[in-house]
């Protein structure tokens, strides 16, 4: 095995479908529109003093209860720490989310890959560079949809 | 079992002290506590084991209380997160933990303000009204006040075990008055008395606090209520500045440096 983790191929297509209840629908838990780190404004009404998710691009597709468990009261950016441009934007957005939108918390979700925790320190660094401070989250998804770590940092 | 984990655990304790022997194995320390008026399901609850020690945990208690009865083996709640094996707090839990620490710094010099005071010719009264002031503005007025206006405002404020934490508050105050007292008076014994009881109460206080009040709180909330705890604690901090924290800091390191060199000449 070698090359970059965050995109070795992996199948795991055995385990899909195998557990889990189908029943019932999941109404989707989004209520804003856009989502995606530089298409979203700090001065959106829905960031003002809300709970914020900043999810890694993958993260949805990975957790199959994304919505109902991790989407659902807050609202949201996306973003690729890898393959996104231009991210000291991002840092940016982030230290203008916590002053001036003054949001609540902020929970970052990412993938267990190494190269994803940028987007934690993306994170990191805002807050770092933000005069309020804030509680800051970090979830860590495994590539199964399973949750690695949840913790305050 | 249904029946019994709505009791309260002292009676059931009572009526079988067999139960008291096992939860005393599990470090859950219901016997030598003065109310007992928790349920045995918040019991249990509350001291968070994990799903294999819980399941055996509540099997062996069914056990002891219904000997007759043929209770199935334990089943283990595998969906239940078992217990972390460090203790992790939210951000403004982990504030109230730090502060503990100054706290104890001052509860570890305790017996070395008592011995100066026995040993010295007259009473040093500053030195024990400086003392007082920092358990009055640091403990109670800037730690304290968080616990009881903001943090036990996150559960029922009437559960028994908030109810310890109040009583132990103000318990802590009475033996600061008796230590004032004594040292208006003059009096060494007084000050003993009431300063190392003061030690005691603490130590055990913030003990329960760091280990289970405080955990038992965190595992409640929401990640809305986090945040908003912080900004609240955040915000009553502000109204006493950032100079407080610091003075008293400075206090205890004094008080450090005097009783350091005492020991070492
Ligand atoms: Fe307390
Ligand atoms: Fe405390």
């Amino acid at each position: 095995m070698s090359g970059c983790p965050g995109s070795r191929t992996i199948d795991f297509s055995e385990k899909a479908n195998q557990e889990g209840s189908e029943s019932g629908k999941r109404p989707s838990q989004l209520r804003q529109w856009p989502i995606q780190m530089h298409l979203v404004s700090p001065m959106a009404p829905y960031f003002q003093g809300r709970d914020i998710l900043l999810a890694a691009d993958c993260t949805a597709f990975a957790l199959g209860d994304f919505h109902k468990d991790y989407l659902k009261g807050k609202s949201i950016a996306i973003a690729c720490p890898k393959l996104d441009s231009d991210q000291e934007v991002y840092v940016e957005k982030i230290k203008s989310l916590i002053d001036d939108a003054k949001i609540n918390t902020l929970s970052v979700i990412i993938m267990q890959v190494p190269c994803c925790f940028g987007l934690a320190q993306i994170a990191k660094e805002g807050a770092e560079k933000a005069s309020r401070k804030i509680p800051v989250k970090q979830i860590v998804v495994g590539l199964e949809g399973n949750i690695l770590s949840e913790e305050w940092i | 079992m249904h029946k019994v984990i709505n009791q309260e655990i002292k009676q059931i304790i009572n009526a079988c002290p067999e139960v008291g022997r096992i939860l005393e194995e599990y470090n859950i320390g219901c016997v030598p506590c003065s109310v007992g008026s928790c349920l045995l399901k918040d019991v249990v609850g509350i001291h968070n084991l994990d799903p294999q020690r819980e399941a055996t945990l509540m099997y062996r208690l069914e056990k002891a209380i219904y000997p007759d009865r043929n209770v199935p083996k334990p089943v283990v709640d595998m969906t239940k997160k078992s217990a972390p094996k460090e203790i992790t707090y939210s951000p403004p839990v982990k504030k109230l933990v730090d502060e503990h620490v100054l706290i104890k710094r001052l509860l570890a010099l305790i017996p070395s303000v008592v011995e100066y005071t026995e040993t010295s010719v007259k009473v040093d009264k500053n030195l024990i009204l400086k003392c007082v002031d920092f358990i009055r503005t640091y403990a109670d007025k800037y730690h304290h006040m968080k616990e009881e206006d903001i943090l036990f405002k996150y559960v029922d404020d009437k559960a028994e075990i908030i109810q310890i934490m109040f009583k132990d508050h103000d318990t802590g105050r009475g033996h600061v008055r008796q230590a004032v007292e004594g040292a208006e008076k003059g009096n060494k014994s007084q000050i003993k008395e009431h300063l190392l009881a003061y030690r005691d109460l603490l130590t055990q206080h913030i003990k329960k606090e760091d280990e289970i009040l405080y955990p038992w709180i965190d595992r409640q909330l929401s990640v809305t209520q986090v945040g908003e705890m912080f900004r609240k604690c955040s915000e009553a901090d502000a109204s006493v500045g950032d100079e407080l924290p610091k003075k008293y800091e400075r206090f205890i390191i004094e008080l450090e440096e005097k009783f350091l060199e005492e020991v070492t000449k």
